[in-house]
């Protein structure tokens, strides 16, 4: 009884905190109010004050954690909405996030050895441009951690949204497709709230290039990490 | 009321899917997680329209729209990771914050080069079909 008492403080505590952070966030709407981020901190913070540890906190946090497969699954009705779009441009699309699945996978292994980090650090980065409920599954696949994981797929996606306009601008990426790919699949959910910014393609793109990175790259994780003798 | 009712149906749906996944995965060795393989049984099943989307398109609204909610529990976990924010944490987000910027560079100047070869292929299928009639 008392157990499950906790549990509704904890869920209610969760919600109400996420639902006041996602006013502020809409109110300011800046990178770095990302609502994720600032109910994390302020629920670490709390936890931290009173004392109380991560196990504790989790008694009622599972509940909440239990709808990511459910969301996972979901994420089947916007790629199946958006399936003309995707068909009209296949091969752009398929190839750009195929090249953005390796790009990012390698790159971060090859920048992480150059910096001689620790093999299972390694392997909790390679899953970081996919969107972090896949992300999490990828890294303990692989026999990485997820919590570091989703700390890596969270800055992944602020990078992405923060930079992409600059990027775009720097090296010519003029084209909604581009645009879209580049964002969806470096910076999943976060870079493809940033293209709403722009038009109603490059979202769409985005969007569906996301969801592509996440079915290939929960599969392409093993290969890389086969290739690199992990 | 009837509309919470109907999306704690759907996302029953969703969760059975999910659970189908799970079951899949481990009886015939999939690699992929079992919430993948969820998603790609409800794509399959809304493109042969055995599904109806309106069965499932509020609840999965609702878990989208609500996606980072759901993600919190999951990132508190970094509490117990006090590491990250050392020294060591400093390299790590620059690489992180290294790959991506090379990432987005190639996914999108590739996808924009595809794009141009596709549109050109289309346009010369168009003119050797006009000079053969």
């Amino acid at each position: 009884m008392q157990q499950f008492l906790v549990s509704i403080i904890i869920v209610v505590l969760t919600v109400g905190m996420y639902l006041g952070m996602n006013r502020l966030y809409l109110k300011y709407s800046f990178a770095f109010l990302l609502p994720l981020l600032t109910t994390t901190i302020a629920i670490i913070v709390i936890l931290s004050v009173l004392q109380l540890s991560y196990e504790t906190y989790m008694i009622g946090g599972e509940w909440i954690n239990q709808l990511l497969g459910p969301a996972v699954v979901a994420l089947a009705l916007p790629l199946y909405k958006q399936r003309k779009t995707l068909m009209s441009q296949l091969v752009p699309i398929v190839g750009g996030v195929l090249i953005g699945l390796v790009v990012g996978m390698i790159s971060g292994v090859l920048l992480a050895e150059v910096f001689g980090v620790s093999e299972n650090l390694i392997l909790s980065i390679i899953p970081k441009s996919i969107t972090t409920p896949v992300a999490i599954q990828v890294a303990s696949a692989i026999g990485g951690i997820p919590s570091l994981t989703i700390v890596f797929v969270l800055l992944a996606g602020l990078t992405g949204a923060v930079l992409g306009p600059l990027i775009f601008r720097w090296f010519r990426i003029t084209s909604p497709i581009g645009r879209g790919i580049a964002f969806g699949s470096a910076s999943h959910a976060i870079g493809t709230s940033k293209a709403k910014e722009f038009d109603e393609l490059t979202v769409s793109i985005s969007s569906v290039s996301m969801t592509l990175s996440a079915i290939l790259g929960s599969s392409f994780g093993t290969l890389v990490v086969w290739l690199f003798n992990m | 009321m009837m509309y919470t009712t109907k999306v704690i149906f759907q996302i029953g749906i969703l969760f059975g899917l999910f659970y189908i996944g799970s079951y899949l995965k481990d009886l015939l060795h999939i690699p992929l997680p079992g919430s993948i393989i969820g998603l790609l049984l409800l794509l399959i099943l809304l493109l042969l329209k055995i599904l109806p989307i309106h069965w499932v398109q509020d609840g999965a609204n609702v878990l989208i729209t609500f996606l980072p909610l759901l993600l919190v529990p999951a990132t508190v976990s970094v509490m117990n990771e006090p590491s990250l924010f050392s020294g060591k944490g400093v390299i790590l987000f620059g690489i992180i914050i290294g790959s991506t910027i090379v990432t987005m560079i190639s996914a999108g100047w590739g996808s924009q080069h595809l794009e141009r070869i596709a549109k050109k292929r289309k346009e010369n299928v168009r003119c050797n079909n006009s000079l053969s009639q």
